[in-house]
């Protein structure tokens, strides 16, 4: 028994750092381990699990969120949504870092994941802030963090698989539990981007001659406001179930893209759901070959095992939850959201459940753990792309970024020290945290 | 795919992105992307129709959720193979990427090979697990169909997805200098 545990995670391991993909290498340790652990017919289950790993009702919320973002970005809400926040905020030093870490926050609230949000703001945001003084790698940091509140913010591709592999827990609780903290994390990029933008005098050519008029500004931008309160006034209401919210965001976006904006066409439509379905096969992939692993890992006793070992170091709930922590902010680092859930979910529940955190609570902070990730180098998501839309080096935006990291950690103390700011507004809204 | 071309190049925006980094794939890669768009396409109409209906006359289809969680799959193995043609799928760089070109290229292997095998598992046993449901005469829970229509596709893309890993690696090598 001891060595098919030893050989799902060594196999794990030795693939996922020869580069190997993630959901492939799931699927081969999972094999692998069934093989010695069990015996070699079980490796068959890869099929049925795989199949029924993938299709699950729930499941379809994920790439209609996927489409809602997509939708959004190409129809033209950034560009309009970025002229409100200029409106807004204004000519001032730090002016445009805070103008970029609004609209991530409020692209966030139209789709679920951080790279792409990251793709659309860093092309529109990186040239006007250059022009107006801020360093690219300033920008593409500043960018590259706020985007990542995105996991945070619902709707959150992380917090519907959460949601599923997490039994008991009520996604419109997670969703609203991810809201205080996302725009707490969107503070923390702001507070450093403002400080910093100060200290060094970027935004000092930004003008007050081209600020854009506030209520015409608000007017082109309410359609895309509307998206947010579609997707979160629908649920709060009980009006839609997730997967209904979602594509009803979807249908309302077409709207806006195809109709009122006029930005899309059947063409634009085709290409918006080919990326969208690729995307989300993606994810999907390694949803559906993460299955073997944690049904092996789960038969075979690793994750019982690991997380015995791990409560049998301390019983003080507060450093094991450090040391977790830590263990995710690292693994985000490398590793995608999705995937991070996937692989330390088993693990981690049972060691939640012996320290009695609350779920919901726990839920959240992992996705700000790996929100920290998305843009820590060397290996961040979104840093990664914001740097190469803009053209810099990611190791010339570590400077910068670092104080955003620093910071959002100390946001991420904030929530861990006080359960009530992920947890007052679901139990305010009356839902089971 | 029956749509006029536009007066450009010969390429799909698909088989374009490929290009740029080598030699475009022989099938193009536009098939899956099109399987994918429809499959997407489709979920959003019935998971839309469901929500008006569900409004309108208090019922919802029947049909909806058995539907909708096949193209789900359908989706899924449609554009892995898709991700595989393209090197597409998540995976970590960061290390072989430091690896000198010799190392690099033994990891490549590796990522192949790992890659065949689990594709080459999931044909084997995912055509098992469909012949079993045939012989078995399987029906689905919801809408009475013989489940073998619904599970006959993940072997099918599988096959279709090592054909994209074969692909990949064939172009991969001739670009080598």
């Amino acid at each position: 028994m001891i060595s098919g545990n030893l050989v799902l995670i060594a196999v794990l391991a030795a693939l996922l750092v020869l580069g190997v993909p993630i959901a492939v290498a799931l699927g081969l340790a999972g094999a692998a381990a069934v093989a010695t652990g069990l015996d070699v017919t079980s490796v068959g289950m890869i099929a049925t699990n795989a199949y029924a790993s993938v299709a699950k009702y729930p499941l379809i919320a994920i790439p209609l969120f996927i489409l809602t973002g997509m939708v959004f970005e190409r129809s033209g809400v950034a560009l309009r949504l970025i002229t409100l926040a200029r409106a807004i905020v204004g000519p001032r030093r730090g002016g445009l870092a805070v103008v970029a870490v609004l609209v991530c926050l409020l692209m966030g609230g139209m789709s679920g994941s951080g790279p792409a949000d990251a793709a659309a703001v860093a092309t529109v945001m990186v040239p006007s802030m250059l022009k107006a003084g801020y360093p690219k790698p300033f920008s593409a940091g500043v960018i590259a963090a706020s985007a990542s509140t995105a996991i945070l913010i619902p709707p959150s591709i992380a917090l519907i698989l959460y949601s599923i592999l997490v039994p008991g827990t009520d996604l419109r609780a997670l969703f609203a539990g991810g809201l205080v903290p996302g725009v707490l994390a969107g503070a923390a990029v702001a507070i450093p981007a403002v400080l910093l933008s100060r200290r060094y005098d970027f935004g000092v050519l930004e003008s007050g001659d081209n600020r854009p008029p506030f209520w015409n500004s608000l007017r082109e931008a309410v359609p895309g406001l509307m998206a947010p309160v579609i997707i979160l006034g629908g649920l709060r209401s009980g009006l839609f179930t997730p997967t209904e919210a979602a594509v009803v965001a979807v249908a309302y976006g077409l709207f806006v893209g195809c109709l009122l904006y006029r930005t899309m066409g059947l063409r634009d439509v085709y290409e918006t759901m080919a990326d969208a379905a690729e995307t989300s096969a993606v994810i999907m992939f390694v949803i559906a070959l993460s299955g073997l692993f944690a049904w092996a890992g789960s038969t075979l006793g690793a994750f019982d095992a690991a997380a015995e070992a791990i409560l049998a170091t301390t019983d003080q709930g507060w450093l094991v939850l450090l040391m977790v922590m830590a263990v995710l902010l690292v693994a985000g680092m490398v590793l995608d959201g999705v995937s991070i859930y996937l692989i330390t979910i088993p693990l981690l529940m049972p060691i939640a459940t012996a320290f009695d955190w609350n779920l919901t609570w726990f839920g959240v902070l992992m996705a700000m753990n790996i929100a920290i990730g998305q843009f820590t180098p060397p290996v961040a998501v979104n840093l990664i792309v914001t740097a190469q839309v803009s053209g810099v080096s990611i190791e010339s935006t570590i400077p910068w970024v670092l104080w955003m990291v620093l910071s959002m950690a100390l946001a991420l103390g904030l929530v861990i020290f006080f359960p009530e700011l992920a947890l007052w507004l679901p139990e305010a809204l009356g839902y089971r945290t | 795919m029956s749509e006029p071309e536009p007066p450009r190049t010969a390429a799909t925006p698909a088989d374009a992105r490929a290009d740029d980094r080598g030699e475009r794939p022989l099938i193009p890669l536009g098939i899956e992307r099109a399987l994918g768009a429809i499959a997407m396409l489709l979920i959003c109409v019935i998971s839309f129709a469901n929500v008006v209906v569900r409004y309108a006359i208090d019922v919802s289809f029947a049909f909806t959720e058995e539907w909708s969680v096949f193209l789900l799959m359908f989706m899924t193995f449609a554009g892995a193979s898709l991700a595989f043609a393209r090197d597409g799928h998540i995976r970590i760089r960061f290390f072989v990427d430091k690896l000198p070109p010799r190392l690099r290229a033994a990891s490549e292997a590796v990522v192949v090979a790992a890659s065949l095998t689990i594709l080459a598992l999931l044909v084997y046993y995912g055509g098992q697990l469909t012949w079993d449901q045939y012989v078995f005469e399987d029906t689905s829970p919801g809408l009475g169909y013989p489940r073998w229509i619904y599970s006959i596709w993940m072997p099918i893309l599988a096959l279709v997805a090592i054909g994209r890993v074969i692909g990949w690696t064939v172009r991969r090598v001739r670009r080598r200098p």
